[in-house]
């Protein structure tokens, strides 16, 4: 089994996908991305089912899609499985039925009780799927496309109409799933947790572009820019006014780096449970801290800067804490802190050894 | 008792109706899938003569379909030249037009039934290697098929119960153009209650029965989903 290549460009109205992505042999890829920037256009582009006008799609020796060439395989060629976000069952067969639907009739049996059975589906076999749950529908569908053996597997929000409580159920019996299935698996979702459970690559998408593609602790752990950082779920953001050698200045206050940023950087951020209150001797910025909510394991601390600017702090449950309304002075490690332009353009404009001349924060670490 | 000419006017009632439908179909299918997904701007245009025959007066209708379908009517002269026989006060002139007459009954609920499909589904079927066709056969018309008997039993029933098309363009020739309608018509004027109401009970336990099968069917076929 080889790779899947994708190089597309796709031009609407007002909407524009551009994409250079190429998935390994096997594991899971998570898009994720906000609603409308693509990932779902994305993931119909590969299974077939949209044209783009510009580029190429390869899965192995096989073109699927060459618009020079023009070449365009539809979906029935492609051989791939599909779990559309609703699930898209035939709501007019039987789950046994719907599982055979992809299946010659020789095969169709021995497949379908397979999957039936893999998928702990086989009571249910001779049901409709309209009296069926969210996660026996999930099942379903993935023992339906999973049955005609694909050659990539695309998931779209897999777990949106199912509810949160099932999530983990699901994420894990998913990934028990695919773990022994050789071949590229797709998922798009807003969902970090989904990205950060099941994927072993993350993409994220913004407006159509792929902004930053990589091994999802990595993606996690040192976005390419604002924009990204947001999206995956960084909160504290102190905007830079002023570079002024090492030193970064801002209405906020100033910090002073061990190296000097470079000239596009627009943005420090910190993940809230790297924050600390300065222990005597350190240097910090002086906040109020507005409100402490308890989580149990950890307590958030909402803190405000004097210009405004909100600042998380997680810390251990069990570690005092000066009382809401109390004037504090925030550490914060410059080791955790990185700089970040707002935004980026696609990775095809912006290959990697630019990020690293722009980013010593992400050199610093990685 | 009935007599052979009202029994006579019963079996073209039926042949006539179950030829429309049947022609209907096969011209509504398609048409109704062309409205339920094209962006073409000739829609609207296609949408309204479609739906001309719900609001015409039967007798206007009827009028122009006379005209176009006599012998000095283009499609009337082609028909002449075709086989020698007129299209006017025939059979298959009357079939013509029941189905101009009943389009609407057929198309419209065929129509709102592929508007209100799961388009993924169709999509799903693609992915799992069915062909258009086989996709359009096993998920697209078995999903529409609450479509589809409305379709057919609309169709069915408005084509039995025309009355004033009938009247111009087929004009009233027993066991060719006489249906039952006319016949009942034709009963009252000349005072024969007893007749006329033979044939009006037949019609109305006709349809009866008729409606409450499809709509048993239905019945079943939604409980047999949802069980």
């Amino acid at each position: 089994m080889t790779q899947l290549d994708i190089d597309i460009e796709l031009k609407r109205k007002e909407f524009q996908l551009d994409l250079q992505i190429s998935l390994p042999e096997s594991g899971i890829t998570a898009l994720l991305g906000p609603s409308g920037s693509g990932k779902s256009t994305a993931l119909r582009v590969i299974a077939g089912l949209e044209k783009p006008q510009q580029g190429m799609i390869k899965r192995g020796q096989r073109t699927w899609f060459d618009a020079e060439k023009k070449v365009f395989l539809p979906p029935q060629q492609r051989r791939l499985g599909m779990v559309f976000q609703d699930y898209a069952l035939f709501e007019h067969l039987t789950v046994a039925e719907n599982v055979a639907y992809g299946l010659p009739k020789e095969a169709r049996d021995y497949h379908v009780n397979y999957w039936l059975k893999h998928l702990h589906i086989e009571e249910y076999a001779e049901r409709y799927p309209a009296n069926l749950s969210g996660g026996q529908r999930q099942r379903v569908a993935l023992a339906r496309c999973m049955a005609i053996e694909p050659d990539l597997l695309l998931l779209d929000e897999p777990f949106s109409a199912v509810d949160l409580s099932l999530r983990q159920t699901l994420r894990y019996q998913l990934k028990e799933l695919v773990k022994d299935v050789n071949r590229p698996v797709l998922i798009v979702s807003h969902h970090l947790e989904d990205a950060r459970y099941l994927a072993d690559n993350v993409g994220v998408m913004v407006e159509g572009q792929l902004l930053q593609f990589g091994k999802t602790a990595e993606v996690f752990a040192n976005p390419v820019c604002y924009t990204v950082a947001k999206i995956l779920g960084w909160e504290n953001f102190l905007h830079i006014d002023e570079i002024a050698g090492t030193t970064v200045k801002g209405k906020w206050g100033s910090l002073t780096l061990d190296e000097e940023p470079h000239i596009e950087m627009r943005w420090l951020s910190i993940r809230p449970e790297h924050v600390r209150i300065a222990i005597q001797g350190q240097s910090g910025l002086t906040a109020t801290i507005e409100e402490i909510t308890d989580y149990g394991v950890y307590r958030s601390v909402k803190c405000i800067l004097q210009d405004g600017t909100i600042i998380h702090m997680h810390r251990a449950w069990d570690e005092p804490l000066p009382i809401e309304g109390s004037t504090v002075s925030l550490h914060l490690p410059l080791v955790n802190i990185k700089t970040l332009p707002s935004y980026i353009q696609s990775i095809k404009a912006y290959p990697k050894e630019k990020f690293k001349n722009i980013s010593p924060a992400l050199s610093q670490t990685s | 008792m009935i007599s052979d000419i009202d029994i006579q006017a019963i079996l073209v009632t039926l042949k006539l109706s179950a030829l429309t439908v049947l022609i209907l179909l096969v011209v509504s299918i398609p048409l109704a899938w062309w409205l339920a997904h094209t962006r073409s701007r000739f829609k609207v245009s296609v949408e309204t003569v479609t739906a001309l025959p719900l609001v015409l007066p039967p007798t206007v209708l009827g009028f122009y379909l006379l005209v176009f379908m006599g012998a000095q009517g283009p499609l009337g002269k082609f028909w002449i030249e075709l086989t020698g026989q007129p299209l006017s006060f025939s059979f298959t002139g009357l079939v013509i037009a029941s189905c101009i007459y009943s389009l609407p009954f057929v198309v419209q609920p065929i129509q709102a039934a592929f508007e209100r499909l799961d388009k993924s589904a169709i999509e799903a079927a693609w992915t799992l290697g069915a062909s258009r066709a086989k996709a359009f056969l096993t998920v697209v018309l078995p999903q529409s098929r609450r479509g589809l008997i409305t379709a057919i039993v609309l169709g069915f029933a408005h084509t039995m119960g025309e009355f004033g098309v009938v009247l111009m363009v087929g004009g009233n020739i027993a066991g060719e153009t006489k249906v039952v309608s006319i016949a009942i018509y034709e009963h009252v004027e000349v005072l024969e209650y007893a007749s006329a109401h033979m044939l009006a009970a037949l019609l109305l336990v006709f349809s009866f029965v008729v409606l409450f099968i499809v709509y048993g069917m239905n019945r079943r076929m939604q409980m047999g989903f949802h069980q």
